[in-house]
């Protein structure tokens, strides 16, 4: 698995409240498997998988594929890990940010966690997919979608509501985050060297602003 | 400590748990290391074989990469982006957008993507932004928190196996001894408290930003000289054999008491620079040489003072061998089975005596040295023979393994008879097979670093235009404070090559102002012991210097190894500048910089007052290269 044969590794994390059901979910995407106990998680955890993701061009033909190894850190939603949990924010790209479907408290508590994203994680806008999990358990559902989907326009995320134990959009769920984080590499890269532009000329782009968005 | 997590709450169990999962991700990083470390040698590889440097060719219309003739080429339409060169069609590599770069900023774009350095570039400068130079301080503290690329797991498994140590080793005597220097913050994982805010309370007011006064180091350098340990020979790690270290460790213990070695610094100043000029010479020649017999390999003369005859050897052949790493002793094993077909070492008389000498470059010097035994009269000789290094694999994959034949003259001078480089680091050690290489003439080592990996040296830059009268600079000429002000912070370096025993260095970066190479512009940083993550955090500044003067002017910093009772070790360096090889209408071989050392002096430029990041590769030679 670690052979190092692949062309990037990619580091999401998960995060949530207490038994929204990270590590299922988790389990789902990497093993395709469910595991309906309950066990809760020490602190931190993380899963991998090999995937390969391929560039689309601008008019929609497939691009270049590349091999993408995923390091999917999990983390323990219980408080008191939390100061270890969010210690390892800094160390993602990427993050699946969940909520329990059947719970309006979890739902309530996603604010919580932007913010503590918004302190922790390697910039003040990271690429982040909100996730609503338990979806198969369509009586017990306390958090309506319009409800949720409002959340995530104010965030400017994506939105997507999932269930581990079917397997119903987990891996569209991971490929959303995936996606615009790889989206997010290539702006940086591409902007990098147009900093450089022309020596003495000024280059057709305006000075950004240093240091507000991303720093590249 | 607001920020300070408390973790003493976690019972053993859930303490076991949480170390196997970082160990997990140890082994993911590592090997996530070793596919960067090839990535890296990729880039150099492409960036060596094509590159113009800054040559007094670099404005003719030639392909900065392919050297082809462009004929007449709108010059605007043929630049590339990222670098500024005129490139040639067949050099370049087109988007999706149908816009292009040339091929070695493609390659460099790539390798930003595919190293993770988009993402920890940004995490760095976040945290910096934030904290000021906090992370500076963490790394004084946990001394192997160096790397940007270092995650919060690793931080957390060193210190929880630092802490093992001290609870395994010390439990009753608490505190008393650490392997690291500490000041009383590496607190013990799962026990105590720990600062884990990477030190949020630090003041940000702990750059030292000074303007280093030639004259007054001499007594601050003094004591630091002391504090040379004897620790050094605690070393597991050690290539040198023990009378060696001994020695080394007694004459530290003598400086100690002899204050007026200071004086000798002066003396050692000239040495770097004399080193740098020589460096520079032989590289130069080894250049030239290698320049004009790409062809005709065999022929080459070394200018190196081996003891040996380097010939006219028409070098043939080459050597079987195979290669093992046992990580229970940290032994490489190198099995010398075979060379084949050599060359005659003594023409005349058909006869050749082979022996083979491998090295661990860098290291030449003659602990670093194993030799087989001489085989009479064969140019087919079988050895079946075990050298072996004792070395720690990450400082190994840092290495190069040199082989070269030689044929033994009882009388004369042995003679050269081939050799042939092996980056460790792209070494598959899983697998023992034996291998077969042709060997090589002499391309000389400084050549042959070239290629090699030497680190990076994170740098921020900023040029402050002067604040009253612009542009009315005959007013007071000459007078120091006209003109702006340009500041060169040095942060760190990472990864730097290991050259003083137990896998370490004492580093310092030293800075000059080109063309100015005198006192007045020579800028230096405090020495960092034993780090090869070293970090500054230290500042140069440059009085009266004009906007204009920065298309003319070239900072050129060269990272070394102290060596106080001997001359300095070169680790690397970077030229910062336009890098078109002119300065003030003149043709200057050090106008050389490309791709990021190019990228971030324009940046700079770009922005005067806000400061300019880039972390740049480090140049194994500071000579100008060209392929």
């Amino acid at each position: 698995m670690t052979d190092g044969d692949y062309d990037y590794l990619i580091k999401l994390l998960a995060l949530g409240d207490s038994g929204v059901g990270k590590t299922t979910f988790l389990y789902r995407y990497t093993d395709n498997k469910f595991n309906p106990k309950f066990i809760t998680t020490v602190g931190i955890d993380f899963r991998e998988k090999r995937v390969v993701y391929s560039t689309r061009s601008p008019n929609g033909s497939p691009g270049k594929a590349f091999k993408v190894h995923l390091q999917l850190w999990d983390t323990a939603g219980q408080e008191r890990f939390r100061s270890l949990t969010t210690a390892f924010f800094r160390d993602a790209m990427g993050f699946l940010l969940m909520f329990d479907l059947t719970s309006q408290q979890s739902f309530l508590n996603v604010r919580n966690w932007m913010s503590q994203l918004q302190a922790n994680a390697y910039c003040e806008n990271p690429d982040i997919v909100l996730i609503g999990n338990k979806a198969d358990l369509s009586d017990q559902r306390e958090v309506n979608e319009r409800q949720a989907k409002d959340l995530a326009d104010k965030y400017g995320i994506p939105y997507l509501e999932t269930s581990a134990a079917t397997g119903q959009a987990v891996e569209q769920a991971v490929g959303a985050l995936l996606d615009l984080v790889m989206k997010r590499m290539e702006q940086c890269v591409d902007k990098a060297p147009g900093a450089a532009n022309g020596a003495g000329t000024a280059g057709p782009e305006p000075p950004a602003p240093r240091g507000a968005r991303c720093a590249c | 400590m607001s920020e300070a997590v408390d973790l003493s709450f976690l019972s053993d169990a859930e303490r076991e748990l949480i170390l196997q999962v970082l160990q997990r991700d140890e082994e993911l990083r590592k090997a996530e290391e070793r596919r960067i470390r090839r990535l890296k040698n990729e880039l150099l590889e492409i960036r060596r074989k094509g590159a113009k440097r800054g040559s007094q060719r670099y404005s003719e219309r030639t392909c900065a990469r392919c050297q082809q003739s462009l004929g007449r080429v709108s010059p605007k339409a043929n630049t590339c982006h990222g670098c500024n060169h005129l490139v040639c069609r067949d050099c370049r590599a087109y988007g999706p957008n149908g816009s292009w770069r040339c091929k070695v900023c493609t390659k460099e774009a790539e390798l930003k993507k595919a190293t993770g350095d988009w993402f920890y570039d940004q995490r760095v400068n976040r945290f910096a932004n934030r904290l000021g130079s906090d992370l500076v301080r963490l790394s004084l503290r946990y001394k192997a928190a160096a790397s940007k690329r270092e995650t919060v797991g690793q931080t957390l498994l060193q210190k929880a196996q630092l802490s093992d140590a001290k609870s395994s080793s010390a439990a009753q005597q608490k505190n008393t001894r650490s392997p690291l220097p500490t000041d009383g913050c590496v607190s013990l994982l799962f026990q105590g408290s720990i600062p884990w805010d990477l030190g949020l309370g630090a003041s940000l007011g702990s750059r030292s930003s000074v303007l280093v006064d030639e004259r007054e180091p001499i007594f601050k350098k003094n004591p630091r000289r002391v504090v040379r340990p004897a620790e050094y020979t605690k070393s597991v790690i050690d290539l040198r054999p023990e009378d060696f270290v001994g020695q080394s460790s007694s004459l530290g213990d003598r400086s100690k008491s002899v204050p007026g070695l200071a004086t000798e610094l002066d003396e050692e100043e000239e040495d770097i620079d004399n080193l740098v000029e020589i460096h520079r010479q032989r590289v130069a020649r080894g250049s030239m040489r290698s320049g004009a017999s790409s062809s005709t390999l065999g022929s080459m003369v070394s200018i190196y003072s081996e003891a040996g005859d380097f010939g006219n050897i028409a070098v043939t052949g080459g050597i079987s061998f195979s290669l093992s790493y046992e990580q229970k002793t940290q032994t490489l094993f190198i099995h010398v089975k075979e060379c084949r077909q050599l060359a005659y070492g003594d023409e005349a008389k058909k006869r050749s005596n082979p022996y083979v000498k491998t090295y661990l470059l860098p290291d030449k010097s003659r602990q670093g040295k194993r030799k087989t035994t001489i085989k009479r009269n064969t140019i087919n000789p079988l050895y079946n023979e075990l050298l072996k290094y004792e070395i720690n694999k990450s400082l190994l994959l840092a290495r190069t393994l040199q082989f070269s034949v030689w044929h033994h003259d009882r009388f004369g001078r042995n003679t050269f008879l081939g050799e042939v480089e092996i980056p460790m680091d792209s070494w598959n050690f899983d697998s023992q097979l034996e291998e077969f290489l042709p060997l090589h003439g002499k391309i000389g080592t400084d050549a042959a670093g070239l290629h090699q990996y030497k680190g990076e040296l994170v740098v921020s830059m900023k040029y402050i235009p002067s604040p009253k009268h612009p542009g009315a600079g005959n007013g007071r000429k000459g007078k120091t404070g006209e003109g702006g002000e340009l500041q060169v912070w040095i942060k760190e370096a990472k990864n730097l090559t290991a050259v003083k025993s137990g896998g370490t260095s004492d580093s310092f970066v030293k800075g000059y102002l080109l063309p100015h190479k005198n006192k007045a512009f020579k800028r230096k940083t405090p020495v960092v012991k034993k780090s090869l993550n070293p970090h500054y955090n230290h500042t140069f500044v440059y009085n009266g210097i004009n906007p204009e003067d920065l298309q003319h002017i070239c900072l050129e910093l060269t990272v070394w190894d102290r060596e106080p009772l001997s001359s300095n070790d070169f680790l690397g360096g970077v030229r910062l500048g336009v890098g078109n090889g002119m300065s003030n209408g003149q043709a200057v071989d050090w106008m050389d910089s490309t791709g990021e050392e190019l990228n971030l002096w324009q940046k700079m430029r770009q922005y005067p007052g806000s400061w300019a990041e880039g972390t740049l590769q480090l140049r194994s030679t500071m000579a100008k290269m060209r392929p």
